[in-house]
């Protein structure tokens, strides 16, 4: 993987996604940039990152469940 | 399952940190459902949409008496939340064959308890991180805001930033390897 790809998949690991005009939570824009390994990537190193987080985080809560409960705020 | 009939009572009263509970304990298994999907759409968007689904049907979600009712409407609701991103990409038959094949092949889903020697692990490990990395893995952390905005807080350049989540996220793997723990296999479904 080059470089370059690596920094789309670190972008994409991310839980900040917009919202289309219809509400429906959108794909992040660099997912479509990445090829199928990228995309593999991205998603294994998400499952890590994120049981990290839980990890971290006093209420157990990784950063996709708080961009979800900012949702419902 | 009185614990599961109390939180469901209270999800459906509209208490999100209820919500916030459930939906921590079953994010990892839900996310496992979407490991055939993994390079046919952005599972992350999806498994906050299905969440986000979940929660707005809560108020009238009946429980059916048998173990982990929410849990298994929300791997229905997050598998066709997947599917209909992915017929908006014109799959073709042998990608949806195979999904399906995968999609069959996949147990009962369970929630999985906190695994408090892990979290003592990360804690620890989290204590050594160098300053930059752990800053920026704390920024990340926070969950809400676009990366622009996250590296601008921390006055890095977007790149900069993006390297320093990285090397935060491979020296805690590491960290966590030398204290015996080794993520991939805690994390297997």
């Amino acid at each position: 993987m080059t470089p370059e790809d690596a920094l789309l998949v670190e972008r994409v690991v991310s839980a900040h996604r917009e919202r289309g005009a219809d509400g429906a939570v959108k794909s992040h824009p660099n997912w479509h940039d990445l090829d199928a390994e990228g995309r593999q990537a991205a998603f294994d190193e998400t499952v890590r990152q994120r049981a990290v987080e839980r990890g971290l985080d006093l209420d157990g809560q990784s950063s996709t469940i708080k961009a979800v409960l900012a949702r419902l705020r | 399952m009185q614990a599961e009939r109390d939180q469901l009572a209270r999800i459906s009263a509209g208490d999100a940190a209820a919500f916030g509970q459930w939906a921590s304990s079953v994010e990892s298994s839900l996310r496992q459902t979407l490991r055939p999907f993994a390079t046919l759409c952005d599972t992350e968007a999806v498994l906050q949409e299905a969440l986000l689904r979940v929660w707005q049907v809560a108020p009238r979600f009946v429980h059916d008496g048998r173990p982990n009712a929410l849990l298994r409407f929300a791997v229905t609701t997050t598998r066709n939340v997947a599917l209909s991103e992915l017929r908006k990409t014109n799959p073709t038959p042998t990608e949806v064959e195979a999904l399906h094949r995968a999609l069959d092949a996949q147990g009962e889903v369970q929630p999985l308890a906190p695994d408090p020697k892990l979290r003592a692990a990360i804690s620890k490990c989290r204590e050594k991180l160098p300053p930059q990395p752990g800053q920026a893995l704390a920024k990340r952390l926070e969950g809400t805001g676009d990366d622009h905005a996250l590296a601008a807080a921390l006055r890095m350049s977007l790149n900069t930033f993006l390297q320093n989540v990285t090397r935060a996220r491979k020296f805690l793997a590491e960290c966590l390897k030398k204290a015996g723990v080794d993520l991939d296999l805690e994390l297997s479904p």
